[in-house]
């Protein structure tokens, strides 16, 4: 039995996922991790119409009950608990970091809030399909040193101790790069406002 | 109606430690807090959410949800940023 | 590699000799330096076979690379020695200027042996060492001593010990810059029992950055968030730390008349505000410190830096007294004598409760605020009723039969936080590798303050996650050494990027994480060669078993053992609590066991 208060904060992210249009009706994933176990959505499940029975409890470093339900994604939630400090992951789509990232490396913010907080963001190509050790391994990789990273054309993943801090990562990612394709409809010429902007691609 | 305790330096800006307001609800009173002491409005409400590190109890325990209702007896206290140890 | 000056200094008290050697900078990378390079060497030089107050015992003192760097808060040092308040491994840190000086003198580590015949101080010019002769010296205060041996802020800097060092108290701390304080589990008195009053230091090195652009980067990004941040920029400067008081009461944790209650009626009249407002002359900070949460205080007879939080609750709520005049004038003469403020303050008041209870025959009393500077000089002078508080509240607990009413974890006082309202914090000192401590890892602020983002305080299932990350993070941070403070406005990652300027080893977010996980698991090897078991985990069981009958926290008690297995697990350790071969594999400690 899942804490109901552990299943209101899935629910209540994954509404704001569905509903800030970052994941369609059965894509993105959120887990945590809580000491030596894991908690998931289950395959198939809506993010954005969680049930308590959509959440999935199983140990961190093997299968144990209930496995066979969670995710496909499972593997990657987990290579990246095993590899980083990271206690609760945030996997979606959104749209417009998703568009950069198809032509760009790595996504450096213009506007002010994830210049604060994110100041770069790599993104990484994966040719293996969701769920497989490759895509899970170079995932948790670039997570060792960032906080939030693309996955080319695919989506994001975000760590934090808490859903809400990985949540948090993921919003202001897709909200930079709105910012950012609305200056290239009004396509005036940008007046830098930050200083040392210039090394964010260091960081 | 319940009663409303400001620390730190709420005490300063709103001018009293201490206040009775009446409302329904958590938000309620704390939006009645905000508009009779303009001077805390950006510090303890931001878009009309609580800013993030400010943290409010009622009756000593933290209160996470502004639309949780609150009676005559509780005591809603107020805390902006703080930190030590 | 650079940030490291890659020299040590070992100073043999006995002969009065000394020798410099380089520092392995293999090991360097590994534990970087402060807490972590002084545990891994105090690992090879003091077995289990050394009383902590024999000349066998070594003081190490560390500074880390980014000290002296000029990084936001780069001033502080670590000294890492056996315990001979706890007989475990031990390392206080602290602020102030001393630290960034200890650099300039052109070491990373200062190794402390023997003991010299008759009572010595040493000076450290740049590279060079002089003894003097400290006879005359013995038996000064704190303050005193540090002016007339120099004490200039940027250019020479001054750590002593009081008489409470002198005499051997257990909770005797290492002062330094006349008012900072390594002062958790007794160093003072190691530092005593060598005969060493102090150690000057002035030096012209300055350290080598690799990477310059990158490092005034990262000094720019610091700025900005300790600027943005209203904890750093605001919270902290206004009030200090003792701006804790009023929440912990409202919450229902704040231990109070030694921890019978979990709320202190007198809260308001200790509070951070009441200082503010009544007593706070100005704030000072430590050496390239931008958030400055040093309280200068004022009352009629005294005035210097103090107090902070866990001070005031230690001699206030955890004393049942409310007389903060008092509280400031006690936690100065602690200053001034070298004692642990935290340790003596919940001492009196385990001395306070066996004295109400008719196990010990003493007039103390809670609530009486006309005791505290009697008995901290008695404390400190070791005579009268201080010969019997002098070791801590353990030792006098056990002494009147009453163990169970000293209120320390493995035989440390723990702080202000009461584990009932906090279940998290209580894992914490439970499992805290120097005793009953919130700086090896902290949970108010998940669990209260919602930094970074709210947990819920009283959830068992999960938690040990959340204090594994804290108590790895703090043993990173106490390894580079900067101010877990900065910790509030500035994430780890930023720690991690300015460490891999500074020394040119690139060290991700994780791995420098993981030097904390290192540095935590060798901790606990460290404790278990000196026999610490699982059976040491724990709490004392007045917390485990009385619930409060009032206030938030009604009812609850430290839900302890479903959180310690989790954490054992989580940890990779055994059920006992031992760490298992796979785990020191995977953190490069399996060679040295």
């Amino acid at each position: 039995m899942i804490d109901p208060r552990i299943y209101e904060m899935f629910r209540e992210i994954g509404e704001d996922l569905y509903s800030a249009q970052m994941i369609s009706s059965h894509g993105g994933n959120l887990s945590i991790r809580l000491g030596d176990r894991v908690i998931i959505k289950r395959r198939g499940a809506q993010l954005g119409r969680l049930k308590p029975h959509d959440l999935i409890e199983t140990r961190l470093d093997k299968n144990d009950s209930g496995v066979a339900l969670a995710s496909t994604e499972l593997l990657v939630h987990r290579t990246v608990y095993m590899n980083t400090p990271a206690l609760a992951i945030c996997h979606c789509h959104p749209r417009t970091a998703v568009a950069f990232s198809l032509s760009r490396d790595e996504l450096v913010p213009i506007d002010n809030e994830a210049s604060y907080l994110l100041k770069k963001i790599p993104v990484v190509t994966e040719e293996f399909a969701s769920g497989t050790p490759q895509m899970a391994n170079k995932v948790a990789e670039a997570l060792k040193n960032y906080k939030i990273i693309m996955l080319r054309g695919h989506g994001s993943f975000a760590t934090g101790q808490t859903l809400d801090e990985a949540f948090h990562w993921s919003s202001t990612l897709e909200e930079s790069c709105q910012i950012e394709l609305a200056t290239k409809v009004i396509n005036e010429p940008f007046i830098e406002y930050r200083g040392m902007s210039g090394s964010y691609t260091k960081f | 109606m319940p009663t409303v305790k400001l620390y730190a330096n709420l005490r300063k800006l709103a001018g009293t430690k201490e206040l009775s307001i009446t409302g329904p609800t958590l938000g309620a009173v704390v939006n009645v807090l905000v508009r009779q002491n303009p001077a805390l409005d950006g510090v303890v409400l931001e878009n009309g959410q609580i800013r993030p590190h400010v943290v409010i109890t009622v009756n000593g325990h933290n209160a996470v949800d502004l639309d949780a209702s609150v009676t005559e007896q509780d005591v809603i206290a107020i805390f902006p940023p703080i930190a030590g140890g | 590699m650079n940030g490291w000056n890659g020299k040590i200094l070992e100073i043999d008290l006995t002969t009065q000799s000394h020798k410099s050697y380089p520092l392995d900078m293999e090991m360097a990378r590994q534990f970087i330096g402060g807490r972590g390079l002084g545990t891994r060497l105090l690992w090879d030089m003091v077995g289990p076979e050394v009383d902590p107050l024999s000349p066998e015992n070594v003081l190490i003192f560390t500074n880390g690379p980014l000290t002296g760097t000029g990084y936001q808060t780069s001033n502080r040092f670590s000294v890492t020695t056996k315990s001979p308040l706890t007989g475990t491994v031990l390392d206080a840190n602290s602020g102030g200027f001393w630290g960034m000086q200890f650099k300039r003198t052109g070491y990373d580590v200062m190794i402390v042996r023997g003991k010299a015949e008759k009572p010595v101080w040493i000076e450290i010019k740049n590279g060079d060492v002089t003894f003097h002769d400290a006879s005359e010296l013995w038996g000064m205060r704190v303050f005193a001593l540090t002016e007339k041996l120099g004490q200039d802020n940027n250019k020479r800097n001054v750590l002593c010990i009081g008489p409470a060092g002198e005499n051997l108290s257990r909770m005797a701390a290492i002062m330094n810059d006349r008012e900072r304080a390594a002062a958790r589990g007794g160093p003072g008195a190691v530092m005593g029992s060598k005969n060493l009053k102090a150690i000057v230091v002035e030096g012209r090195e300055r350290p080598v950055i690799e990477d310059k652009e990158r490092f005034k980067f990262m000094l720019y990004e610091t700025r900005k968030l300790l600027a943005a941040s209203p904890l750093t920029s605001q919270a902290l400067p206004e009030f200090g730390t003792v701006v804790l008081m009023n929440i912990m009461n409202n919450i229902g944790a704040l231990a109070t008349r030694n921890h019978q209650q979990t709320q202190f009626e007198g809260a308001e009249a200790i509070s951070g505000e009441e200082l503010t407002e009544k007593y706070l002359v100005k704030n000072a900070a430590c050496w390239a410190c931008p958030i400055g949460c040093t309280r200068i205080s004022k009352t009629e007879k005294v005035e210097g830096e103090g107090p902070e939080f866990e001070s005031t609750w230690a001699f206030g709520a955890q004393c049942g007294i409310d007389d903060l005049p008092a509280i400031i004038e006690a936690n100065m003469l602690c200053n001034d004598l070298g004692l642990d403020t935290i340790s003596v303050g919940s001492t009196i008041a385990c001395a306070m409760e066996l004295s109400e209870k008719g196990f010990m025959d003493s007039d103390l009393r809670f609530g009486r605020a006309d005791q505290l500077a009697p008995v901290i000089e008695a404390i400190a002078a070791r005579k009268d009723i201080g010969s019997d508080l002098a070791d801590g509240s353990l030792r006098l607990a056990t002494k009147y039969n009453h163990p169970e009413l000293s209120m320390s974890a493995k035989g440390m006082e723990m702080p202000a936080y009461d584990p009932r309202g906090l279940q998290g914090q209580g894992l914490l000192y439970a499992t805290s590798n120097r005793g009953g401590c919130h700086m090896r890892g902290n949970m108010v602020g998940l669990e209260v303050l919602g930094l970074p983002k709210l947990i819920d305080r009283f959830q068992v299932q999960g938690k040990s996650s959340f204090v594994i990350l804290n108590q790895n993070s703090n043993a990173a941070i106490d390894s580079l050494v900067v101010c877990k403070f900065t910790n509030m406005g500035v994430a780890d990652e930023y720690f991690a990027r300015v460490l891999s300027a500074v020394t040119g080893i690139q060290y991700a977010t994780t791995d420098m994480i993981k030097v904390g996980e290192r540095v935590w698991n060798l901790e606990r090897l460290y404790n278990n060669r000196e026999g610490f078991t699982a059976k040491d985990d724990t709490l004392p069981p007045r917390l485990l078993t009385e619930a409060p009958v009032d206030g938030p926290s009604k009812g609850w008690v430290s839900n302890l053992e479903p959180m310690l297995k989790e954490y054992y697990r989580t940890r990779g350790w055994d059920e006992n609590g031992v760490p298992t071969q796979k785990k020191l594999i995977e953190l490069g400690l399996a060679e040295l066991v």
